[in-house]
C-alpha cells in the first residue's frame, strides 16, 4: 500500500508539473509586468550631471540602439548632449526620417527634461515587447536633446531658481560697463530668494490676509498695517544705489533663432543677431547636418498649450495643406493630454519674433510643435473640483487652492513659512513667505510620471506620422514593339508631406527626385490623376515639362495620406529600375520589367 | 600698375616733402614745369597708382602699412573666410592719451560686394591719406590723436579674388558652397565664355516670342517691347552661357555662394538666392558682427559699396534713393528666376492633401487654423507689435544731409554710378540696429551731368502697385513681412506668384534702368566697359549674338581714374570725425550748507556737434545712454539726483543737463563726477568740498 501511495504520489505530483507548468511558463512571459532593465526615478527632478549620467546608464544598457554625444558646449562650458536612437540593422541613421526632441532652452521649465529622458527609457525598454514600439524604433531615428540650455537648467537647480530662464552670456543690464555685478543675495543661506517683511506695529501699509495667515496683502485707503514689504533678499552689491539690477543674463534665450529674428527694441531679449548664443549655434549646426528631421517638439513650461507657429501675424499663415496637416496632430495631441490646448502662437499665446519653432518650420521645412507642460487646472482634476475652484468662499478658491493642495497632498513641503532674521540693513525681519521653486510652472513630484508619458505619446504619435514614401502597384503594357506604358504608384499614408508647403514655399529642403535606370530612352513623364478610370475616361495627362526625365524633381514633395500615379512612356527593353529619394520621406526602389 | 607695392616708408614721405625747399628755389623758373606736379600731391602722401589689387596684393600693402606706422598703426585679422583668407583690419590711433577702446571710432570698410574692388582700394588710399599727413596736417594729426580709425579693406576677400579669374564674371558672392537652384547638386551650371573674350556678358538671340527689341535710340542697347504701344518683341536675351545642367536655364548655379551684403540683418531680403540660408550665416558676417559688438564705442561708420547715401543723401520721408540698375543685365537676370521652381507638382494624387499644395491660403482667405484658437485671450494679452523702423528718423535726418553736402564738396562726386538696394547690407544694420550715423558710397561717380535714365518697363511682368518709375525705392520692411514676398499673397494666384515667391537673382530691381547714360560714360570714359555685340553659334539657340556690359567695369571705374578719390575720402573720414559729439562736465559748483550737508551742482555739456545718441539709436535701444555718476556712497546722499542717474541723449552744440545733489560730507573731500558715453566719450571732474 505505502508503495502504491508513493506511485500515486508520484504521478499526482508528475501530472501536477505537467499541468502546472506551462501556465507558470506563460506567467513569466506574458502580460505581467515588465521587468526593467534600467531604473530610474520620474518623481524626482534631475540636474544636469543627474540626467546625463542616467542617459549614459542608458547608452550602456542598449548599446545597439543608443548613442550619446555632445553637439558642442553651452557658455559656461558645460556639453550639451543628444541621443540618437536608431537601428542600424533596418537602415542607415541618414535614410529614414528623424524625430528631433528637445527641452528646456528656459533654464527653469525643467520638466521637459525628465519628458526626454523618460522617452528613450520607455522606447528602450519595451523594445521588443511593444509590437508598435518596435516598429517606431525599427523604422525611425530619434534625436533627444534632454537640456539644451545646461547652464540655465544648473542654475536653475543649484540656486534659487530665480532668472533661471536665460542662459549665462553677460549682458550689462544696468549700462555701468560692469556685466552681473549685482545679483540677488541668499542673506539667510537657505537656497532660496525670499521676501523681506518687517513688524511695525501701526506703522506699515501691509497686513497678513484673512484669506491666509500665509498671504500678505496692502491695506485699504486710509487704514493702517502692521507690517511692511522691504522686497527681496538682496544688498546693492557694487554700491550704485540701486539693488539687484543686474543678474546674470537676461536675455531670452528662445528669441535667438533666424526666422523673423527682430532686434531688441521689437523682441526683447533676442541678442545681437540670430545664432549669437553658442547653444543656438550649436543646436542648428546639428540640424541644419540632419537634413532627415521630420518632425519637432521642444518642450516647454507651463500652461497646457500645444502650440504651432506662426509667431507673429505678419508671417502670414501657413499653406493650407500645412494647417491641415498640423490640425489633424494637434486636435488628437489634446484628446492625448487632457488639459492641454492646441493653439497658434501668435494669436492664441502671444507674439514671438526669432522663436525656435519658426526658424525650425520655416527655415528648415519641419512640423514643429512646442508643447507647455502642465496646467494648473491640473490640480484639482475634475470637473466638479474645477467648478470648486471658481466659487470664492471653497477652500479650493483659486486664491486658496495652491495652500490647500501643498498642505493635504505634498504635506506643505512646498511653502517656506516667515522666520526671524537679523538683516544688516534693515534690522530685525522676518524672511520667507514664498513658494520654494517647484511650486507652480512645475507638477507636483508624484504627478510627473502621467505628465512624461502622455506627453511622449503624443510625440511618438507626430513620429509616426512623419512621412513615408512606399511604391504600390506597378503595371506595364506594351504599347507597340519596343514602346511601353510604365505605371508606378507611389504611396505616402502619413499625415506629414514629404516637403511641408512652407519649405516648398521657401525653397529650403531638396526637392524629391525621381530617377530612372535602364537601357530605355524616356518620350515622356507624367502624372495620372486617376488609375481606375484612365481606360474608360482617356483623360489628359500633362507631360511633365523637365528636360532630364531620368532625374525628375518633385519641388512641393508628395502630399500626405496621398498615392500618386507615375507613367512613364519609354523606349527600349529589359529592366528598369525606379527609385523615388526624398530627404524626409525616405527612399524606395523598385524595379519593372518591360514586356 | 606697382607703384602701389612701393612701401611709403618715413625717408620717402621725407623725399616727397622736400619739394617743397626746392618750390622756393624754383621760383626762379628752373624746374617749374616738372616739380610743380609734385608740389601739388598732398606733401608727406605718397598715392599709389595702378590697377586693383588681388588678395596677395592687398595683404601686402596693409601689412606694409602697418610696419611703417609702427606708432600710429597695428593689423589684425578679425576672421578667415571659408578659403582661408583673413579679413584684415587696420587700427589707426595716436599712442598716448585716452585709451583706444573708450574713443570715439569711424569704422571704415569696404569690399562687401565681391564685384566691388574699388572701394577697396578707396579705402586702402585712404587710410594711406591719413598716415601720411599725420606729421603735417594738424586736422589729421588731432583726429588721429583724440579718435580711432578702423579700417577693414575687404570684407570679401574670396569674392573678390574671382575678380582675377581668367574670365571675368561680375561675382559679388563669397565662396559658401550653395545649391542655388535647390536642385539637388552643386555649382552645376556655371556661365561659359561663348565669343572667348574673358568676359561673361549676355546673348541675344532672334525669337518671335521675345520680350525685348533693340533701342531705336540707341542700336547698342536693348529695351523691352511695349505691346500697348504696337511694339514687337523680337529678342530673347539670355546670360552669356549654356544650359549645362539641362534643366531649362541657363547659368542659375554658379560657383560662388552667398552676397556678404544681403546677409546682414536690417531688411533682410529671406530666401532670395544670394542672401544665404539665414542671416549672418556666413562666416565674413559673423566675423564683422562678433567684431563689432564689442567695439560699441563706433560712432560712425562708412562703407565703401554698390548703395549710396552719400552722393544722394536720403529724402525728406528718409529713405534712400532709387536703386539704378541696368536694364540689359536684368533682362538676363529674369530669365533665371523660375530655376528655384521647377517641378512644382498641382495634379495627380488621391487622398485628402494635394490642393493648395504652393500658395497661402487657397485665394488669399486668411486661414486660422487650430479650431481651438483663443482669440478672446489673444486680444486681451497682446500689446500693439512693435515694428522695426524702415525709414531714417527724421531728427537724424539732417546729419545725413549735411554729410552729403560736405561729401559731394571733398569728393567731386556729382552723379551716381550704377547702384543697387541695400536689402540687408552692413551700412544699414550699422544704422537700424547699431545705432549709429552710417554711410555707404560707391566712392566714385559718373562724370556726365544729370541722368538721363529712360523710363521703362521693368521685366517680370505687370507694375505692381506703387512702382512708378523712379519712385524711391524704400528698403522692404524692417520685419519679416518683406513687402509681400511669398508671404500671404494678396491675391496674386498661380505662376505670378510662383515668380514672386521664388528665388528672384539679385531682387529684380523696379527702378528704370541707366543703360543710356551708363554707355555714353563708357564710351567717354572706358570703352571696354561695353562688349560690342557679335555673332556666335550657341549649342542650343543657334546663331545668337554676344554683347553687353562688361561685368567688372559695372561697378568700378578704370583703376587708373581713380585719381585724387582716395586722398579725397581720406580728408572727408577726418571731416566726420570733426562731427563726434563728446561730454564734458562743465560748471561745477559747490555750496557749504553747514552741518555737514554741501550742495553740489553741475552741468554736463555736450560739446560736439553730432547727438550723443542718434534718434535711432535710442529707438533700437542700442546705443547706452549716458551715465553720470556722482563718487559718493549712496547713503551720502540727502536729496536731489540719485548717485547714478542716465540720460537717453544730449544734443550737440554745448547743450546741458543740470545736476543737483545734497550731500553729507566734510571739508576737503574730494569727490569725482564721471560722466561716461557710449559715443561721445567721457569726462571726470574732481570736486572739492568747502
Amino acid at each position: 500500500m505505502k508503495t502504491k501511495n508513493t506511485i500515486a504520489a508520484g504521478l499526482l505530483l508528475f501530472g501536477a508539473i505537467l499541468v502546472l507548468s506551462p501556465v507558470q511558463i506563460q506567467a513569466q512571459k506574458s502580460f505581467s509586468d515588465p521587468q526593467f532593465k534600467v531604473k530610474i526615478d520620474f518623481n524626482r527632478w534631475h540636474d544636469v550631471n543627474e540626467l546625463y549620467d542616467d542617459m549614459g546608464r542608458l547608452a550602456k544598457a542598449y548599446p545597439n540602439f543608443l548613442k550619446l554625444e555632445s553637439i558642442g558646449k553651452s557658455f559656461d562650458g558645460r556639453d550639451i548632449k543628444v541621443m540618437t536612437i536608431n537601428n542600424p540593422e533596418t537602415g542607415a541613421e541618414m535614410s529614414k526620417a528623424a524625430m528631433y526632441i528637445d527641452a528646456n532652452i528656459h533654464g527653469n521649465e525643467i520638466q521637459g527634461g525628465e519628458v526626454c529622458l523618460y522617452t528613450i527609457w520607455y522606447l528602450m525598454e519595451n523594445y521588443g515587447r511593444i509590437d508598435e514600439v518596435t516598429r517606431l524604433v525599427n523604422e525611425r531615428v530619434f534625436y533627444i536633446l534632454p537640456t539644451v540650455n545646461p547652464d540655465g537648467r544648473q542654475h536653475f537647480m543649484e540656486k534659487d531658481g530665480g532668472n533661471a530662464r536665460s542662459g549665462h552670456v553677460p549682458v550689462d543690464e544696468d549700462n555701468d560697463g560692469l556685466y552681473e555685478e549685482d545679483g540677488p543675495n541668499d542673506l539667510n543661506g537657505n537656497g532660496m530668494i525670499e521676501s523681506i517683511r518687517k513688524y511695525v506695529p501701526g506703522q506699515g501699509n501691509y497686513r497678513i490676509s484673512l484669506i491666509d495667515k500665509r498671504v500678505m496683502e496692502p491695506v485699504g485707503f486710509g487704514e493702517k498695517g502692521d507690517y511692511i514689504l522691504l522686497g527681496e533678499e538682496g544688498i546693492d552689491d557694487d554700491g550704485d544705489g540701486r539693488i539687484n539690477e543686474d543678474d546674470l543674463g537676461s536675455y531670452d534665450p528662445n528669441r535667438n533663432w533666424a526666422i523673423d529674428w527682430q532686434p531688441n527694441y521689437v523682441q526683447g531679449g533676442a541678442m545681437e543677431y540670430p545664432f549669437q548664443l553658442p547653444e543656438a549655434k550649436a543646436v542648428n549646426d546639428f540640424m541644419m547636418a540632419h537634413p532627415n528631421i521630420a518632425g519637432v517638439q521642444a518642450y516647454h513650461n507651463s500652461g497646457g498649450m500645444i502650440l504651432r507657429g506662426p509667431g507673429a501675424e505678419s508671417m502670414g499663415e501657413y499653406p493650407a495643406s500645412d494647417v491641415r496637416a498640423y490640425d489633424e496632430l494637434g486636435n488628437n495631441g489634446a484628446r492625448i493630454l487632457p488639459f492641454y490646448r492646441y493653439i497658434v502662437l501668435w494669436s492664441g499665446l502671444y507674439t514671438v519674433h526669432g522663436g525656435f519653432i519658426d526658424w525650425t518650420s520655416d527655415g528648415l521645412g519641419i512640423i514643429s510643435f512646442s508643447n507647455e507642460l502642465w496646467n494648473s487646472s491640473q490640480y484639482f482634476n475634475s470637473p466638479d473640483l474645477i467648478k470648486q475652484t471658481e466659487d470664492a468662499n471653497s477652500p479650493i478658491s483659486r486664491q486658496r487652492g495652491r495652500y490647500f493642495f501643498d498642505d493635504k497632498l505634498e504635506f506643505s513641503d512646498q511653502y517656506v513659512e516667515w522666520k526671524e532674521f537679523d538683516h544688516p540693513v534693515y534690522g530685525k525681519v522676518e524672511i520667507g513667505g514664498e513658494w520654494k521653486k517647484f511650486m507652480g510652472r512645475i507638477p507636483p513630484r508624484f504627478m510627473n510620471e502621467e505628465l512624461c508619458h502622455r506627453n511622449m505619446a503624443f510625440t511618438l504619435y507626430q513620429a509616426d506620422e512623419m512621412p513615408m514614401i512606399k511604391v504600390g502597384e506597378t503595371r506595364v503594357k506594351k504599347v507597340s514593339d519596343d514602346v511601353y506604358r510604365v505605371w508606378i504608384d507611389f504611396t505616402n499614408s502619413k499625415v506629414a508631406p514629404t516637403i511641408t508647403g512652407r519649405a516648398a514655399q521657401n525653397n529650403v529642403v531638396r526637392p524629391d527626385l525621381i530617377t530612372l535606370d535602364g537601357k530605355v530612352s524616356i518620350i515622356s513623364a507624367s502624372w495620372i490623376n486617376s488609375k481606375e478610370t484612365f481606360d474608360y475616361l482617356n483623360p489628359i495627362t500633362e507631360m511633365i515639362d523637365q528636360k532630364q526625365l531620368n532625374r525628375l524633381i518633385i519641388r512641393n514633395g508628395h502630399p500626405g495620406k496621398t498615392t500618386r500615379t507615375l507613367q512613364y512612356l519609354v523606349k527600349g527593353s529589359g529592366k528598369i529600375a525606379v527609385t523615388y529619394d526624398s530627404v524626409k520621406g525616405g527612399k524606395v526602389s523598385t524595379t519593372v520589367e518591360l514586356k | 600698375m606697382l607703384n602701389f607695392l612701393l612701401k611709403p616708408k618715413k625717408e620717402e614721405i621725407v623725399t616727397f616733402s622736400k619739394p617743397t625747399s626746392i618750390c622756393r628755389l624754383l621760383r626762379t623758373g628752373l624746374l617749374t614745369a616738372i616739380l610743380a606736379t609734385f608740389c601739388m600731391i598732398q606733401p608727406g602722401y605718397s598715392q599709389s597708382s595702378g590697377g586693383y589689387m588681388t588678395y596677395d596684393q592687398l595683404t601686402q600693402a596693409v601689412k606694409a602699412l602697418a610696419d611703417a606706422n609702427k606708432g600710429l598703426a597695428t593689423i589684425e585679422s578679425i576672421g578667415k573666410t571659408a578659403e582661408g583668407r583673413d579679413l584684415w583690419l587696420l587700427t589707426i590711433a595716436g599712442k598716448g592719451g585716452i585709451p583706444v577702446a573708450q574713443r570715439q571710432g569711424l569704422l571704415i570698410a569696404a569690399n562687401f560686394e565681391g564685384d566691388h574692388l574699388a572701394g577697396s582700394t578707396l579705402a586702402l588710399e585712404a587710410t594711406r591719406y591719413l598716415l601720411g599727413s599725420y606729421a603735417t596736417d594738424d586736422a589729421v594729426k588731432k583726429s588721429i590723436d583724440n579718435y580711432v580709425y578702423y579700417v577693414m579693406p575687404r570684407m570679401n576677400p574670396d569674392g573678390a579674388e574671382a575678380f582675377f579669374s581668367k574670365v571675368k564674371v561680375g561675382r559679388k558672392s563669397n565662396s559658401t558652397a550653395f545649391d542655388a537652384d535647390n536642385d539637388g547638386r552643386f555649382d552645376e551650371d556655371g556661365p561659359d565664355d561663348l565669343n572667348n573674350d574673358g568676359q561673361i556678358t549676355v546673348f541675344r538671340v532672334k525669337d518671335a516670342n521675345g520680350l525685348y527689341r533693340i533701342d531705336p535710340d540707341e542700336p547698342m542697347l536693348m529695351k523691352r517691347a511695349d505691346a500697348a504701344k504696337g511694339e514687337r518683341g523680337e529678342y530673347s536675351i539670355y546670360p552669356e552661357g549654356i544650359d549645362n545642367d539641362k534643366d531649362g536655364f541657363i547659368n542659375e548655379d554658379p560657383a560662388g555662394g552667398i552676397d556678404i551684403n544681403r546677409n546682414f540683418m536690417h531688411a533682410y531680403p529671406y530666401f532670395k538666392e544670394n542672401a544665404g540660408k539665414y542671416m549672418v550665416s556666413e562666416p565674413e558676417t559673423r566675423a564683422m558682427m562678433e567684431w563689432i559688438i564689442d567695439h560699441r564705442n563706433i560712432a560712425m561708420v562708412l562703407t565703401f559699396g554698390e548703395s549710396d547715401n552719400l552722393i544722394v543723401p536720403p529724402t525728406s520721408r528718409g529713405a534712400l534713393s532709387s536703386d539704378r540698375p541696368l536694364d540689359l543685365v536684368q533682362f538676363a537676370e529674369a530669365t533665371k528666376s523660375g530655376a528655384g521652381r521647377v517641378g512644382m507638382v498641382t495634379t495627380g494624387g488621391r487622398g485628402g492633401f494635394e490642393r493648395f499644395m504652393m500658395m497661402g491660403g487657397g485665394g488669399g482667405e486668411f486661414m486660422r487654423g487650430g479650431q481651438t484658437a483663443t482669440t478672446a485671450a489673444s486680444a486681451r494679452s497682446q500689446r500693439p507689435a512693435q515694428t522695426a523702423a524702415t525709414t531714417i528718423n527724421t531728427s537724424d535726418l539732417e546729419y545725413y544731409t549735411k554729410a552729403s553736402e560736405k561729401y559731394k564738396e571733398l569728393t567731386g562726386i556729382k552723379t551716381q554710378p550704377v547702384l543697387r538696394n541695400p536689402e540687408g547690407a552692413f551700412f544699414q544694420y550699422a544704422y537700424f540696429q547699431f545705432g549709429v550715423p552710417a554711410f555707404s558710397t560707391p566712392g566714385w561717380g559718373i562724370i556726365l551731368p544729370a541722368d538721363t535714365a529712360r523710363r521703362g518697363m521693368r521685366p517680370g511682368g505687370a507694375r505692381t502697385a506703387g512702382n512708378d518709375a523712379g519712385a524711391a525705392a524704400n528698403p522692404p520692411a524692417g520685419n519679416f513681412a518683406g513687402g509681400g514676398q511669398g508671404r500671404s499673397m494678396q491675391g496674386m494666384g498661380g505662376a505670378a506668384g510662383a515668380m514672386q515667391a521664388g528665388a528672384t537673382s539679385e531682387g529684380a530691381s523696379q527702378a528704370p534702368g541707366i543703360d543710356a547714360s551708363w554707355l555714353k560714360y563708357l564710351n567717354a570714359n572706358n570703352p571696354q566697359g561695353f562688349v560690342k555685340w557679335q555673332p556666335v553659334k550657341h549649342p542650343e539657340y543657334g546663331d545668337v549674338e554676344v554683347g553687353g556690359f562688361a561685368p567688372n567695369d559695372i561697378a568700378n571705374p578704370p583703376a587708373d581714374k581713380l585719381g585724387e578719390l582716395g586722398a579725397n575720402h581720406g580728408k572727408f573720414a577726418v571731416y566726420l570725425t570733426s562731427l563726434y559729439a563728446q561730454v564734458k562736465v562743465d560748471k561745477t559748483e559747490v555750496i557749504n550748507e553747514g552741518g555737514g550737508l554741501f550742495r553740489i551742482r553741475a552741468e554736463v555739456a555736450n560739446e560736439g556737434f553730432l547727438p550723443t545718441a542718434m534718434r535711432q539709436g535710442v529707438q533700437s535701444r542700442s546705443v547706452k545712454p549716458t551715465m553720470v555718476q556722482l563718487g559718493v556712497k549712496p547713503e551720502q546722499i540727502m536729496s536731489g539726483s540719485s548717485k547714478t542717474s542716465f540720460f537717453q541723449a544730449l544734443d550737440g552744440s554745448g547743450r546741458r543737463v543740470k545736476y543737483e545733489w545734497l550731500i553729507k560730507g566734510k571739508a576737503g573731500d574730494k569727490i569725482d563726477l564721471k560722466v561716461v558715453s557710449q559715443k561721445a566719450g567721457a569726462d571726470t571732474a574732481v570736486i572739492t568740498l568747502k
